[in-house]
């Protein structure tokens, strides 16, 4: 019964309960981490700049920017898992054209040359994907299955040298430390100077507000939800099905060549098993954050609370040493992170579905007690 | 027994009883305090208008709903279902206003899901299934193969299906839930000698509709709800149509169907000649013009809907000649039909007319976002005056523009569909089945809106399964029978037999 399904309301911020969880990972963190010494100081292991920023809001950009991508093509009723490969290819694109660049070249030369090569193969990528959904209808978890596959051996065949920059190459400072790696260096009493690289954040928030823009405010985010909620009445409403497709395709591609160059800025490099399983993060911030697999549902700041939950259970197997359950301790360390990150999908969806519920469950009381 | 608080001995005799039956949707009352008894084998009508909530009632007997309060006797046991298993254990089935089928498994599939019948307890008999499928189809008098695939189906074959379906439960209390919404009068009075057959042998019916004149062939006894309250219940010996229609919407009604005058017609707006499609119809010509109201009748499968997707550009395959308002359009693209001013509201709502998950407002957009466009931008202030207005013009019942139209009732539902329709400039407006599931003061407002379209010089091709609506409405009626037109009537020569007639062949 379609009629009978549940629904959402709209009046509730959908957001609300990831900020929630977010919050509550944040204090478990901060109680759990314990201190440490640094510059001579006592702070707290997860509460303090130099952990937070460099380990979690810097690391999470490139997944967060690929999320809201990928949040896009969901939320139409399609899927894209060759992310991490397009993130790859893009990844090494830049580093090879770039390293031809003197180390010193002009930024208004480099950066805007870094651009075109990573969106340009970011777009490519996503257009062939989206050209190959719809002139072949074929379901897109499989025509990105392949092209995974494909990107990824195109990026092993085109590099030999399995990285780059080749060499004695190195990448333009105009491209890297001026720019994307670019260090803010704060001044503190008493202790070494706070170091604070906030571009790969920066675009990433940039990238977040664009994508809002995008789902919430132009015509062509409107039908994207549509296309994905039910993609028959989209067409008996005269909505072209196979360029919104294309589009979302292609926009997932671009996130994912965006994310590549600020990798590659920000590493100084890139290698053939770049951004190898990355799929499975991104996605896994986009559902956590609330798009539905079945279409119609993901918003981009969803993706963005997502990539921040995952990325905070993964910074938390580094920040805890162990978990004390009162009866017996656990020991956590990184190689949990894959465990936890589970759950925390699986959690994540369950509590969504819960809290739709009881919400349901409370107004239906207030409706009676009200008579 | 069980006995919950102030709930005395059931009635005797009641094959079915509810007490105090209330049940509340995220602050929606859909039932509030409805009690409600009806004997063995009698056929119970329950009408209202949309939203009144009679599908609810029907989805708590059959165990799809849990109450918030009140109880559910069937033949004296107090039930608390918790599942439409449940309510099957106990001897109720439904025929839903909105099919739910596997639509890639077959007919016959679906007609023995969850019972499937089984050679040597392990394997799947197609054969089996096969002829307890077409067994099934054949005690309501449908002949249909049923080898296709569900999605093959036209919305009024399903519901033939659907109600095989039910029937085939051996329930003993059936509610069935707008039955004929897509039926033809054919087909209907078919459905009607087998709910008299079913009573008969003891089978107790609920039977919901918003057509009153089968009401009054049908029912024993008729309950009206409105607002989730029952306003009353009376026997159809002392009931009158217009004493119905005054419980139902609290006011009297005074005129249902404004006869539409036919003005004297304008130009052709849309020419169409000699359209084909293979296996659906073949050689169909007609003409409509500005402020016409071209009528198309035919029994279910004749090809109406499939002629209507065609026009609209849905039929890949369609070949013939098309000229809207003197200019050639050709077939096969929807954008191409409404740039040239061909609207189509389609027959299916929740398939093809609505995106149950958004909210009204998005909805309504859908056809004109281009209309609403500032450059890439959408003008959601505009968008959502003018969804008001629209939604207020057709009285949608709903808390809000912004409430996802997968919880508002079927009738307002349809109504979203047309207002996304009305809201834009068309020249052709093709209808499927307009007031499929509306409710009476609706269909009225419906009503006069398609005829004031037709005044204001649009053509519109009308589709309806329901001869008054047709009568009512048209300037003149094509009939179409087996994919071809078989003839034509214009409206003082129209009557239901001679419509009838020339639909069947005889
Ligand atoms: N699943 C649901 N979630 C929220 N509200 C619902 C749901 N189902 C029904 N409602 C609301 O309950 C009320 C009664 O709905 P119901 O479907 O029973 O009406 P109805 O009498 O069958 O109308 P119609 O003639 O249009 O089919 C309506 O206001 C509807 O919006
Ligand atoms: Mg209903």
């Amino acid at each position: 019964m379609a009629s009978n399904a549940t629904w959402r309301s709209p009046y509730r911020l959908q957001e609300a309960g990831l900020v929630l969880v977010i919050l509550l990972l944040a204090a478990l963190l901060t109680f759990g981490g314990g201190s440490v010494t640094v510059g001579g100081r006592e702070v707290n292991n997860f509460l303090r700049v130099d952990n937070v920023v460099p380990n979690v809001a810097t690391t999470m950009s490139w997944i967060a920017i690929m999320a809201v991508g990928a949040t896009v093509a969901i939320a139409g009723g399609g899927i894209d898992i060759s992310v991490g490969s397009v993130f790859g290819l893009a990844a090494l694109g830049t580093a090879a054209v770039l390293q031809r660049f003197d180390e010193q070249a002009s930024g208004w030369l480099v950066v805007p040359a870094a651009a075109a090569v990573a969106l340009g193969i970011g777009l490519l990528c996503g257009l062939l994907n989206g050209a190959i959904v719809v002139g072949l209808r074929m379901h897109p978890f499989i025509v990105t299955l392949g092209t995974l596959s494909i990107f990824r051996g195109i990026a092993l065949i085109s590099v030999r040298t399995k990285s780059l920059p080749s060499g004695d190459h190195s990448l333009p400072l105009a491209f890297t430390s001026r720019f994307v790696s670019w260090q803010l260096v704060v001044e503190r009493a008493g202790a070494t100077p706070l170091l604070i690289q906030p571009v790969p954040m920066l675009m990433m928030l940039a990238w977040v507000l664009a994508a809002w823009v995008f789902l919430s405010h132009m015509v062509a985010g409107r039908q994207v939800y549509a296309v994905g909620g039910n993609e028959e009445a989209a067409r008996f409403s005269g909505i072209a099905i196979n360029r919104v497709k294309l589009r979302m395709y292609a926009l997932s591609g671009l996130s994912a060549g965006l994310a590549g160059l600020v990798s590659t800025g920000f590493y100084g490099s890139a290698n053939t098993a770049t951004g190898e399983g990355y799929e499975l993060m991104v996605i896994a911030a986009a559902v956590v954050g609330g798009a539905s697999l079945t279409g119609g549902r993901g918003t981009a700041l969803g993706a963005l609370l997502g990539a921040l939950v995952i990325k905070l259970i993964d910074n938390g197997t580094y920040i805890l040493k162990q978990v004390n359950l009162g009866f017996t301790t656990l020991p956590v360390s990184k190689e949990y992170s894959k465990i936890i990150i589970g759950v925390a999908i699986i959690l994540a969806v369950a509590i969504d579905r819960f809290s739709e519920y009881v919400q349901s469950r409370r107004l239906a009381m207030g409706a009676r007690q009200k008579q | 027994m069980l006995r919950a608080d102030g709930a005395g001995e059931p009635t005797r005799r009641a094959a079915l009883e509810v007490r105090a039956l209330t049940k509340t949707f995220g602050g929606v009352t859909a039932l509030d305090g409805v009690s409600l008894s009806v004997e063995r084998g009698e056929c119970h009508a329950l009408v209202g208008e949309n939203g009144a909530g009679k599908s609810t009632l029907g989805k708590v007997l059959a165990g799809i709903h849990r109450p918030d309060r009140g109880i559910v006797f069937i033949d004296g046991q107090m039930q608390a279902f918790n599942s439409p298993a449940d309510a099957a254990r106990a001897g109720v089935g439904m025929v839903h206003q909105e099919p739910v089928f596997c639509r890639d498994l077959s007919v016959a599939e679906n007609l023995c899901l969850g019972r499937y019948p089984r050679r040597l307890g392990l394997f799947y008999s197609r054969r089996g299934a096969r002829v307890r499928a077409e067994a099934l189809l054949a005690r309501i008098g449908a002949q249909l193969d049923v080898g296709q695939p569900m999605r093959r189906l036209a919305t009024a074959q399903e519901q033939l299906v659907q109600i095989a379906a039910a029937i085939g439960t051996g329930a003993r209390v059936l509610v069935f839930d707008e039955p004929t919404s897509s039926l033809s009068e054919t087909e209907s009075q078919r459905l009607f000698a087998l709910i008299g057959s079913l009573r008969g042998r003891g089978v107790t019916s609920i039977y919901i509709s918003h057509r009153l004149p089968e009401i009054f062939q049908l029912a024993d006894r008729i309950s009206v709800l409105r607002d989730g309250r029952l306003v009353g219940t009376v026997a159809r010996a002392q009931a009158s149509e217009a004493e119905l229609v005054q419980m139902m919407i609290g006011r009297p009604l005074a005129e249902y169907f404004p006869q539409h005058l036919a003005a004297a017609p304008g130009r052709p707006l849309l020419e169409v000649e000699n359209l084909s499609s293979p296996g659906r119809f073949s050689g169909v010509s007609l003409q409509v013009r500005a402020g016409e109201i071209v009528g198309l009748a035919g029994l279910v499968g004749a090809g109406r809907s499939e002629i209507a997707r065609a026009i609209f550009g849905l039929d890949r395959r369609a070949s013939g000649s098309l000229r809207v308002d003197g200019r050639a359009l050709r077939l096969g693209s929807v954008r191409r039909a409404l740039r040239s001013g061909v609207g189509l509201v389609p027959e299916d709502r929740q398939r093809q007319g609505l995106v149950l998950m958004m909210s009204g407002r998005a909805n309504f957009s859908l056809v004109i976002l281009d209309q609403l466009r500032r450059l890439l931008f959408l003008d959601q202030r505009r968008e959502r005056r003018t969804a008001e207005d629209f939604f207020s013009r057709l009285n949608v019942k709903a808390t809000s523009i912004e409430a996802p139209v997968a919880s508002l009732s079927g009738g307002n539902q349809q109504k979203v569909v047309l207002a996304k329709w009305l809201a834009c400039r068309l020249k052709v407006l093709i209808v499927d089945e307009p007031t499929r599931g509306v409710d009476v003061g609706a269909k009225a407002a419906i009503h006069a809106l398609i005829d004031e379209l037709a005044r204001a010089g649009l053509g519109i091709l009308l589709i309806s399964s329901e001869l008054p609506e047709l009568l009512n409405l048209s300037t003149r009626i094509l009939v179409l029978r087996a994919g071809r037109l078989a003839g034509e009537l214009p409206r003082p020569a129209a009557t239901q037999e001679n419509l009838l007639r020339l639909m069947a062949g005889v």
